[in-house]
């Protein structure tokens, strides 16, 4: 064997060789090298999650936005309905006001002048009556007889119904 | 415009490529030995052991140089010798291969000394250290160009144990794993650089190299041989951390001779043993398969460069790329099926 080169010593020596190799090697290159390796995938996988998660979150952001958006669209649109429904009624309300008291007014104006007739009337009755008495004198003055009595009476109040007529 | 220069600039390359090829084949050993001329690069040693470098006492001990005629000049600075510039002729080449049986006598087996392998070895370690320490060192969260690198080789050696191991193991045992894989790759890729070759201490009475000051650690054995046990070590760690003591009775199914009756218990018995022959075995197929794969790239980039210098060995190079990483993959790979072997829960 030893004509092939065996030797204890020499092996030794590769032995330690190669165990301090792969000491500083294990030290100074594996561990922090895959360490860094850990990391970088470990960091890598989390950006990625952390991408999904932002991206799903716009999205349902924007959902909500414009879920919002519609409600607020359909709120003023409500809002709206509701104030053109309360102008309308009011309006409504209004007209049947207006139409009402101007119905009262006419009514009441009426039986106003209903009653300043019957006053008028009234009046015209009483000074009739005087107008008869001064036509009786007138009459009697004249001592004309029964039939022209008539007569004066009937064209007394033909003329009285005339001017009351006019009058009123 | 650019692409009849890269035709033109590739047309070059390869007319001076197939020039160079005729001029090694002509000028190498197999041209020489047809004209009868001197070969340009002085034929090889190849040792199977690894040469002691220091103690210089050793190194001259091992290879027979005589101290008083070139120890000052060999011993004083490796000196840088380019092959080419050897002159010697077969006649001086026959007596180095006679004085290689005399000074080729490997070290005893509990003899010590620094040899060319363990440097190149240790220069392995300080390079596989400093790029990945450098590489990590800064360890940010948004990796830069090299750490890049570094992570995606991390990331493909646990993406293939897990294929074995399933993930939280592989991550488990990712660093011994990872660091047979580099040490076995480097060790191979780095011993392609022309700095082994032509680093070294020449003889006293030639100019040639005679011991390299640098030899890729794979060619000895006691390296492969310590992966090997580092690699079942730790498998068998591995398994008593798994199962308990009750790992021993995959070996040693003693118990199976009363329940099952004493049939089928011997048979399993049988079993047992050459499961355990086997786990053993492994270690010295483990070294062996290195070992020679190892070897035989280095001897032949040697032996290439002998028969035919210049450019064939480039080809060779490219192999031996090829051959460095399947080794390494191979040993990593195997020590990743045998720990699964013996943390798998199989019932017996």
């Amino acid at each position: 064997m030893t004509q092939l080169g065996l030797n204890i010593p020499t092996l030794i020596v590769y032995v330690v060789n190669f165990s301090i190799l792969l000491g500083v090697l294990y030290f100074f290159a594996y561990k922090p090298l895959l360490r860094a390796m850990d990391q970088r995938s470990e960091r890598i996988s989390e950006s990625l999650a952390a991408a999904d998660r932002a991206r799903d979150e716009a999205a349902n952001s924007q959902a909500a936005i414009a879920e919002q958006l519609n409600e607020a669209r359909r709120e003023g649109q409500r809002l709206l309905d509701q104030a053109r429904e309360v102008a309308e009624r009011y309006r409504e309300e209004e007209m049947v006001r207006a139409r009402s008291e101007a119905e009262s007014f006419v009514e009441r104006a009426r039986t106003d002048i209903q009653r300043e007739r019957d006053a008028a009337l009234d009046e015209v009755r009483v000074s009739f009556g005087d107008l008869a008495i001064t036509a009786a004198e007138r009459v009697i003055r004249r001592s004309v007889d029964r039939q022209a009595h008539q007569e004066l009476i009937a064209q007394v109040l033909e003329e009285s119904g005339d001017s009351l007529r006019r009058g009123s | 415009m650019a692409g009849v220069l890269t035709k033109k600039l590739l047309l070059i390359v390869g007319l001076v490529m197939v020039a160079l090829l005729i001029v090694g084949l002509v000028r190498g050993a197999i041209g020489s030995a047809i004209l009868g001329s001197e070969p340009l690069i002085p034929r090889p040693e190849i040792h199977l052991p690894p040469q002691p470098v220091f103690p210089a006492s050793s190194r001259e001990l091992h290879l027979g140089l005589t101290p008083a005629s070139g120890e000052s000049a060999s011993e004083a600075d490796p000196h840088a010798v380019a092959p080419t510039d050897e002159h010697g002729d077969a006649a001086a080449s026959d007596d180095a291969e006679g004085q290689e049986e005399a000074h080729s006598t490997p070290l005893g087996i509990n003899e010590f000394a620094i040899t060319n392998t363990m440097l190149s070895a240790w220069f392995a370690t300080i390079v596989i250290i400093l790029f990945f320490v450098l590489g990590a060192g800064k360890k940010s969260l948004v990796p830069g160009r090299f750490q890049s690198v570094i992570e995606s080789i991390f990331e493909a050696i646990i993406n293939f144990s897990s294929g074995v191991l399933g993930h939280d193991m592989a991550r488990k045992a990712f660093p011994i794993v990872a660091t047979i894989f580099f040490f076995v790759l480097f060790n191979a890729w780095l011993g392609l650089l022309p700095v082994y070759q032509f680093l070294g201490f020449v003889g006293a009475d030639d100019n040639l190299i005679k011991v390299h000051l640098l030899r890729p650690a794979g060619t000895d054995l006691n390296m492969p041989l310590a992966l090997a046990l580092v690699s079942f070590v730790f498998v068998e760690v591995w398994g008593f951390k798994a199962h308990g003591f009750g790992y021993l009775a995959k070996f040693f199914p003693f118990a199976s001779i009363i329940k099952k009756g004493p049939f089928q218990g011997l048979i399993d018995v049988f079993v047992g043993l050459l499961e355990f022959i086997s786990e053993l075995i492994r270690m010295v197929s483990f070294t062996f398969r290195l070992f020679g794969n190892m070897t035989a790239g280095e001897i032949l980039v040697v032996m290439i460069t002998f028969l035919v210098p210049l450019v064939a060995t480039n080809f060779v190079y490219g192999l031996e790329l090829l051959v460095g990483l399947i080794q390494s993959v191979i040993f990593a790979g195997l020590t990743l099926v045998f720990l699964s072997v013996a943390v798998s829960h199989e019932e017996h």
